[in-house]
């Protein structure tokens, strides 16, 4: 018998867990019951949309490992504690009883039991009364993300030192924490062994040197852009299993206090010290010789010059996987000694002066196993370095050549020649550049994202041949390319099925028609299309109606667009998380809807919208000050919006910044 | 040392195959019974027939040539090889995957398994159906709320 059911439930599980895309999960759990039930049980992730459906989706999946509810709106202490109660709350959230198709007698709370990870990014109305009772509810949670929630403090940081099985903690842009409350989290949690505290400027050395007294097996650190000073370096040098760090912009720390690092952190793997003004190779040669497992090393925009007692070391560095040196000052001899580097892979030179076609050459005559290079601003490379690349480093998939303007169509044929692996090419401001370019590059097929700003001097004709053969292609920028038109959109929409995030800004060609053609492209996730003269809300009708998954749209400038336009995206684009309308002929009526029914909308830039009143902006925040995070309005509003729309959207956690 | 020793497995439906012990070891459940000593000669393999014993049999044969081969070409070749193999009718694909299970045949399984998954990737849920004759048992206001969930709360 060729059913499918007649296959047992473990077997159905295994054939279940081969589908990899939600789509065709979604698709299964929709065929019968018992499908529907597999789903149920083996789906150990989900990502929430809209709070109305949370504690069912709870209650009918107990196997649950991990919660993201970083895109749904109005998670607040309010939402937090009707999901803890073990009774139903009918009256809170609707949809919130039972469902016929989830089975009787489920605890509803059995999801705290299983969860381990959760996600809540971004989610600024959580107050640290609701953060404590679900950490202490969820007794065996690992890991917690509370990035980009602004207002925490430590009041927050307090309720997430009650989850002693904690293993790893984000709280990026956790603005409001300070030492007390980092010391309260390594005294809560000593099993820590992933610490992200990015922008917690709040943070200093007293707090650092708690963490790592309390919390030995740390082996994740980033206090990028922390004031902290040497005194931290040696706090972290005593971490016996500490394998990354990184002190992105640390503008405090210099060599003394990279040598406390160099004598300690045995295991060390990967460092990023990119961007720290206070450093010199002397420092890094005391971490590198230090640490022969070494893999990655960043020392962007922080070395003026390399060394050649830093470059010798880098060829005992057997592991080094990846270097990254951008803005140094880097000669001849440098790029010999890097290779001696066989087993780089990644090379970061952007900005580098001294970056010649000759010292690329000697470079990737050693180094053959390049997959990605970075040669931003490297003005003075021409074809000639490009060939040899090409030609030596067969498994190149990302090239950066953004304003290298001596590069011409010469260089798009030896790489549609040699390199055919290319997944990621950007060619921004390349103004040598050309369709017959395009033409030569179409041949590699696993091209995947493609940056082309900045090039009036290619056209439809060009990004036709791109269309045609690169069917893997996800992303492409064409800022400011005036030769692009609708023809290039039709070409797109054929060939390139998978689009995810396309930039048209300024391409003031484009007309309805094309936009037309965009509503074809059913994975259009990010467009950015600022400027569209041509476009009206035929245009705009049309995209929205087709890209039900967009989720960013920026169209600033688009002042053809009339209400109509607007009406439809507040009717068809439901997914829409990001919005920026700015200097659009939007009226009253028309941001009211889409202010009220983009029930999914985090993020508006409403800036010189000529045609709507106070009232009209009073009206449409109020109707979505529930779940809206963050608004940018102009100034001039400041003093016309009542307190009580001000007030509310202050207490939701709402960001509103004023140009 | 014994690679050279035969066994000889018998089919649900009564005929026997001479096979090398070492293709037959591929099979955890025979290994099993072969090293328990509880398995007699012939080794009774039931509910698989003769036709997907054949068939699983000459799967072991190929992957246990293969890696004995040092040639790394090979990788390339044993993948395209399993492809072919699993290009057969769907009844027939299913009683792999039974036997597969009850022999425990990690290798083969996940083969079969994933073969399916691919077959019905990108389907919708009628087609789905279709393809396998599963009968949709939701009822209408089941079958909303799950659309409902599919499309507005969560990916």
């Amino acid at each position: 018998m060729a059913s499918l059911e007649s296959l047992t439930e473990d077997l159905l599980v295994r054939i279940y867990k081969g589908l990899a895309s939600d789509a065709d999960r979604k698709s299964w759990r929709l065929v019968c019951r018992d499908f529907h039930r597999i789903d149920a049980l083996t789906r150990s992730s989900l990502r929430v949309l809209r709070v109305e459906f949370l504690r069912s989706l709870l209650a009918n999946y107990p196997r649950l490992d991990t919660l993201d509810l970083s895109v749904c709106p109005r998670i607040d202490d309010g939402a937090v504690a009707v999901l803890l109660t073990s009774r139903g709350s009918p009256w809170a959230f609707p949809r919130a009883a039972a469902s016929s198709l989830s089975p009787p007698g489920r605890d509803p709370l059995a999801w705290t039991r299983g969860l381990r990870k959760l996600v809540l990014s971004r989610s600024t109305g959580l107050g640290h009364h609701g953060l404590e009772q679900v950490i202490r509810a969820c007794a065996y949670l690992e890991s917690v993300d509370v990035s980009h929630c602004c207002g925490f403090g430590d009041r927050e940081a307090a309720a997430l030192s009650c989850g002693a099985r904690l293993r790893e903690v984000k709280m990026d842009k956790c603005l409001g924490v300070t030492d007390v409350g980092l010391a309260k989290i390594a005294v809560g949690c000593g099993r820590l062994e992933k610490v992200s505290l990015k922008w917690c400027m709040e943070i200093g050395d007293l707090g650092v040197d708690l963490l790592c007294n309390k919390c030995v097996d740390l082996k994740f650190l980033d206090l990028s852009y922390l004031k902290v000073t040497n005194d931290s370096l040696q706090s972290i040098g005593s971490l016996p299993k500490l394998e990354v760090l990184a002190l992105v912009g640390c503008s405090l720390i210099d060599d003394t206090g990279l040598q406390f690092l160099g004598g300690g952190c045995p295991l060390l793997r990967v460092i990023d010290m990119s961007r720290c003004n206070g450093i010199s190779s002397c420092g890094l040669v005391s971490v590198a010789k230090g640490h022969e497992g070494l893999v990655q090393l960043n020392a962007s925009y922080s070395l003026t010059e390399c060394s050649s007692i830093l470059l010798r070391c880098f060829k005992d560095l057997k592991n080094l996987n990846a270097i990254k040196i951008d803005g140094a000052r880097v000669s001849d001899s440098a790029f010999k000694a890097l290779s001696n580097c066989t087993s780089l892979v990644e090379i970061g030179l952007g900005k580098c002066i001294g970056a010649t076609n000759l010292g690329l050459m000697r470079l990737v005559s050693g180094c053959v196993n390049l997959r990605v290079l970075d040669l931003t601003c490297c003005h003075s490379i021409t074809d000639a370095a490009i060939f040899a690349i090409s030609d030596s480093c067969r498994n190149l998939t990302c090239l950066k050549l953004e304003s290298c303007n001596m590069i011409t169509e010469k260089s798009l044929y030896y790489l549609g020649s040699f390199c055919l692996l290319l997944e990621e090419l950007d060619l921004t401001d390349c103004g040598g550049i050309n369709d017959t370019g395009l033409e030569y590059l179409s041949n590699c097929l696993e091209l995947s994202c493609l940056k082309l700003a900045l090039c009036p001097t290619i056209s439809d004709k060009g990004l036709g041949h791109i269309a045609s053969k690169c069917r893997k292609i996800c992303e492409i920028d064409l800022y400011r390319c005036n030769g692009i038109g609708d023809d290039a959109l039709a070409a797109l929409s054929s060939g390139c099925k998978k689009l995810r995030r396309l930039n048209l800004s300024y391409c003031s060609d484009v007309t309805d028609r094309g936009m037309e053609y965009l509503g074809q492209l059913e994975e259009l996730w990010d467009l950015e299309m600022r400027s569209l003269f041509n476009v009206t809300g035929v245009g705009l009708m049309a995209l929205a109606a087709g890209c039900k998954r967009l989720a960013d749209l920026d169209m600033k400038y688009c002042e053809n667009v009339d209400d109509s336009g607007f009406w439809a995206l507040a009717y068809y684009a439901r997914n829409l998380r990001q919005i920026n309308l700015s200097h659009c002929n939007i009226s009253n009526m028309g941001l009211c809807m889409v202010m009220s029914n983009l029930t999914r909308l985090q993020e508006a830039k409403l800036v010189h919208l000529n045609k709507v009143t106070v009232e009209g902006f009073e009206l449409a925040l109020r109707t979505c000050w529930v779940r809206i995070k963050k608004v940018k309005l102009l100034a001039a509003l400041r003093f016309k919006l009542s307190s009580d729309v001000r007030e509310t959207l202050h207490s939701r956690g709402c960001k509103i910044r004023w140009d | 040392m014994a690679t050279s020793r035969k066994v000889t497995l018998l089919s649900s439906d009564g005929e026997s195959f001479e096979v090398e012990q070492s293709v037959a070891v591929e099979s955890i459940t025979i290994k099993d019974s072969i090293e328990e000593g509880s398995a007699g000669n012939p080794i009774p393999v039931p509910k698989v027939n003769s036709k997907i014993l054949a068939k699983v049999i000459e799967y072991c044969k190929k992957h246990v040539e293969s890696a004995k081969a040092e040639d790394r070409v090979d990788d390339e070749d044993l993948v395209a090889w399993d492809a072919d193999f699993v290009k057969v009718d769907q009844a027939t694909l299913f009683d792999l995957i039974r036997a597969a299970n009850f022999l425990n045949i990690k290798s083969l399984l996940d083969l079969t398994c994933q073969t399916v998954a691919d077959m019905i990737k990108g389907k919708t849920p009628e087609e789905k159906r279709k393809t396998f004759t599963i009968r949709n048992d939701f009822t209408p206001e089941e079958e909303e709320e799950v659309r409902r969930e599919n499309q507005w709360a969560f990916e």
